[in-house]
């Protein structure tokens, strides 16, 4: 069979670069090396200097909420694992407690421990993955490299504990599936006892370099009026001078049993990101060895349980299917049917790795959603491109969508 | 006789649903349980008309008119230190009341608060664009006309955003089958190759149950790849996994097994 | 005048080796994969993972270029969407000749998990395939293999025919 032909017209026909007024359109992306994914940036340059800047997204937009709209609350959370696929964990909370308050459930304490060393080591795996590849962006091929090297330790701990390295499904509405593994205590003691040394080893190699404190410094500036009027959240927000992390502020889990603190800055440059996000590693570390101790803490007072005891919205635990024959039939409803949550509507924030990850549920007591929104931190550190790339120039674009931290499975959902 | 499918909510419906079965209430409180809620509610009641107000799940919720949405947002931040709009989207009740829901989630970092200020729109009118306030409205509101098709009055650039721009239909209608209509079936096939190539590329294979009798032939079984068209007759050799010829590849080592070391400690 | 003193002999015959025409451009073009970098999605992290430290896809001759002109073989590595489509084709165009695409994952191979309106289902609709890794994210070693596939499916052809179209599914 003969090849088709296609229809596409080369592309710069489509746009006019050649104005009166020697402005030159620039098309960057939608796959861009440094772009983080697929974001189509329409820049407006005079000489290398960007006089106006319009991000285009949706290139990986999936139909998320959509697809929750015609899904049972359990089917979505895979789904929501492909969201910010760089901390799967974080979304698969986000989700399970948006419904968990919802319908009003408590989870164990073992649970509430595992899923805090979850999400916590999910943190560190995404602040990891950000600078290896804004380093890489950037010019500093051994930062990537390095950083690689240590998330695939923790993600070997993941890999351990639910099997998959990437879209971990790790939390159910209620509870966690599963206890954690032998090894895995040990494998993250070890972890953390190396990663100060680790992190001091990127900051011997990025503080004082000069390539790096040039593109960083003075550059991407954020003031506090634009971050909050932009929905800013996360880093970006307390790189820019407002210290709110909503672990501290609104605690869930057991967030108000540990010690930690909120690193923030008031420069909002690139290189005040940068310092957030590796302080906030430090922290993350904090918070980790403290929930080893908590962990410790369940065994010795004989709490086993994982999963929260609510017959009406989850399943018993597999001991009693095997055997009872309530639970079975519990158990088969929930399956074929799922669960189906009083009338009413939530909308649950947590403080995922980016930002504020947040779900609003609409439910009219049927077993799918009637609505579902997801409120992605990455979609607003997008749209303030608009307002921060112009006045900078060409270089500072790569730099400056480094330290956003935005991921478009995210973005565009 | 075929059996009868609504067409004004497309959506998946449950199968069986008990005819007796109430679905309870997320319970509701009364504003006045929450000193914060009561005060801010008191200042929006001064200026504005409120049809319904209470808290639910620890955030309070407040019923406006649809001509109100700029004046009491303008209200929240400039007054009540409402400063960040977290989230703002509509919901469609196209079916039941011909009407859009519209919410904006807004939080307050000096009281820790979080109020949600909803209204009804009509199908078909317009609501007043907040992006003068609220910069991250730009994009919501944008992403709204994209999904809903509710447009925004005053709003800069009131273009899709998620979708392309030459797409027909607004996807989070429940009119909007999930899988698309035949615009978005054969979107790319005619942007790409024009709609002659339909015929040669063939329709979308939705069915994720469906087993084609080829499988087995073009796809083989890891350690026994084989060229596709191969038949596949199931008694073929157990073949070791390589991918190397037998002879060798020039100036390439095989890996050998037993002069290599398998590290059992990756943080060794 | 030095006289060189390699021992034809020894070392297998180094640095003089007898071969095919065929052979050696195969074995040049087999060992020195060059992949454009087309990380879509979920699929895209486990790519750069398997380029970076601990899975070192250098050791295959696989180096990731920025552009399809220096670029012999796509890893379409995640979900592609409607309005990506275009571009894709795009790119696949730009490539120069001889040119392979793999489909990593199940979103890029079937449209997969997201059986939704604004999804391609399946890249083979698009541009032709030559190898579809299966997985929700394939891991890096699954990656790795069907390079080391791909690698054998070159040797396999005769290099000095010019690349026949291939069937678009």
């Amino acid at each position: 069979m003969a090849q088709i032909k296609n229809r596409l017209t080369p592309f710069f026909e489509n746009i006019s670069f050649d104005r009166e007024d020697n402005e030159l359109i620039l098309n960057f992306g939608p796959q861009h090396p440094s772009a983080h994914g697929q974001l189509r940036l329409m820049l407006h340059l005079q000489q290398e200097q960007i006089t106006k800047a319009h991000p285009d997204i949706g290139y990986l937009h999936r139909g998320m909420e959509k697809m929750a709209e015609n899904m049972i609350y359990n089917e979505f959370m895979p789904t929501t694992d492909r969201m910010d696929y760089i901390a799967s964990s974080s979304n698969n909370y986000g989700f399970a407690l948006a419904v968990e308050k919802l319908v009003g459930l408590e989870v164990p304490r073992r649970a509430k421990v595992i899923r805090m060393m979850l999400l916590e080591i999910n943190r560190i795996m995404s602040h990891l993955f950000w600078l290896a590849t804004t380093a890489l962006d950037i010019g500093a091929m051994t930062v990537f490299l390095f950083a690689f090297r240590e998330r695939e330790y923790l993600m070997d701990i993941i890999e351990g504990y639910c099997g998959a390295r990437l879209t971990h499904s790790a939390i159910r509405i209620g509870g966690v599936p599963l206890d954690i593994q032998d090894s895995f205590l040990l494998q993250l003691k070890t972890f953390l006892d190396k990663l100060p040394q680790n992190i001091k080893d990127y900051e011997d190699l990025l503080d004082t370099n000069r390539i790096w404190l040039m593109r960083m410094e003075e550059v991407g500036h954020i003031s506090k009026e634009l971050s909050l009027s932009w929905g800013c959240t996360g880093p970006m927000l307390r790189a820019s001078g407002t210290a709110w992390d909503i672990r501290k502020e609104e605690p869930y889990e057991l967030y108000d049993e540990v010690e930690f603190s909120v690193p923030f800055s008031d420069k909002g440059d690139n290189f005040a990101r940068y310092r957030v996000y590796m302080q906030e590693m430090r922290e993350s570390a904090k918070i980790l060895y403290q929930t080893i101790d908590m962990y410790w803490a369940c065994v010795k007072n004989n709490q086993t349980e994982l999963m929260a005891h609510a017959p009406k919205y989850i399943s018993a635990p597999k001991l009693d299917i095997m055997t009872q024959n309530y639970s079975l039939m519990q158990h088969f409803v929930l399956v074929t049917q799922g669960m189906r949550p009083p009338v009413g509507e939530v909308y649950v924030a947590t403080e995922s790795p980016k930002g504020e990850l947040g779900f609003y549920i609409n439910s009219q007591g049927g077993p799918y959603p009637y609505r579902l929104k997801l409120r992605a931190p990455s979609f607003w550190h997008t749209g303030i491109l608009t307002d921060l790339l112009p006045g900078h120039y060409i270089p500072d674009v790569v730099s400056i969508i480094g330290t956003t931290n935005i991921v478009f499975g995210e973005v565009d959902r | 006789m075929r059996a009868y499918t609504p067409k004004d909510n497309v959506q998946a419906k449950p199968y069986y649903t008990d005819r007796f079965y109430v679905a309870p209430q997320v319970p509701k409180q009364a504003v006045e349980s929450d000193e914060v809620f009561a005060a801010d509610l008191e200042a929006i009641k001064a200026k504005f008309e409120v049809s319904d107000a209470y808290i639910q799940v620890g955030q309070m919720v407040v019923y406006i008119h649809a001509k109100d949405n700029y004046g009491v947002l303008e209200l929240l931040k400039d007054e009540l230190q409402y400063t960040q709009l977290t989230e703002m989207s509509a919901i469609d009740w196209l079916a039941k009341e011909n009407k859009f829901e519209i919410f904006y989630q807004m939080l307050s970092m000096n009281k820790r608060k979080r109020v949600r200020i909803k209204m009804f729109i009509e199908n078909g009118q317009a609501v007043n664009s907040v992006e003068k306030l609220f910069r991250s409205a730009d994009w919501s509101e944008r992403e709204m006309f994209d999904m809903f098709g509710i447009e925004a009055n005053g709003h800069p650039f009131m273009k899709r955003i998620l979708m392309p721009y030459d797409w027909q239909g607004h996807p989070l209608l429940k009119t909007y089958p999930l899988q698309g209509d035949e615009f978005a079936a054969w979107y790319e096939v005619d942007k790409i190759y024009g709609k002659e190539a339909r015929d040669i590329i063939g329709p979308e294979l939705r069915d994720p149950a469906r087993v084609d009798r080829y499988d087995s032939d073009r796809f083989a079984r890891l350690g026994h790849e084989v060229p596709k068209g191969t038949v596949i007759t199931g008694d073929e050799p157990k073949i070791e996994q390589s991918y190397q010829e037998e002879g060798g590849v020039f100036m390439i080592k095989k890996f050998d097994k037993e002069s290599s070391v398998v590290i059992d400690d990756p943080q060794r | 005048m030095a006289q060189h003193k390699i021992n034809y002999t020894q070392d297998g015959g180094l640095p003089v080796a007898l071969t095919s025409i065929d052979k050696i451009v195969n074995w040049g073009r087999s060992n020195s994969l060059w992949a454009l970098t087309y990380g879509l999605a979920c699929c895209g992290i486990e790519m750069m993972a398997s380029g970076a430290s601990r899975f070192d896809f250098d050791r295959y001759g696989t180096i990731f270029r920025a552009s399809p002109r220096q670029a012999d073989v796509m890893i379409v590595a995640g979900t592609l969407t409607k309005k990506h489509a275009e571009f894709i084709k795009r790119l696949y165009d730009q490539m120069t000749e001889p040119r392979w695409v793999i489909s990593m994952g199940s979103c890029a191979n079937t449209g997969g998990m997201f059986n939704t309106y604004a999804t391609v289902q399946g890249v083979d609709r698009i541009i032709p395939v030559d190898l579809y890794l299966p997985g929700c994210a394939p891991r890096p070693e699954t990656l790795q293999y069907g390079v080391m596939l791909l690698q054998k499916k070159i040797r396999a052809n005769k290099a000095g025919n010019a690349q026949k179209p291939k069937r678009l599914m």
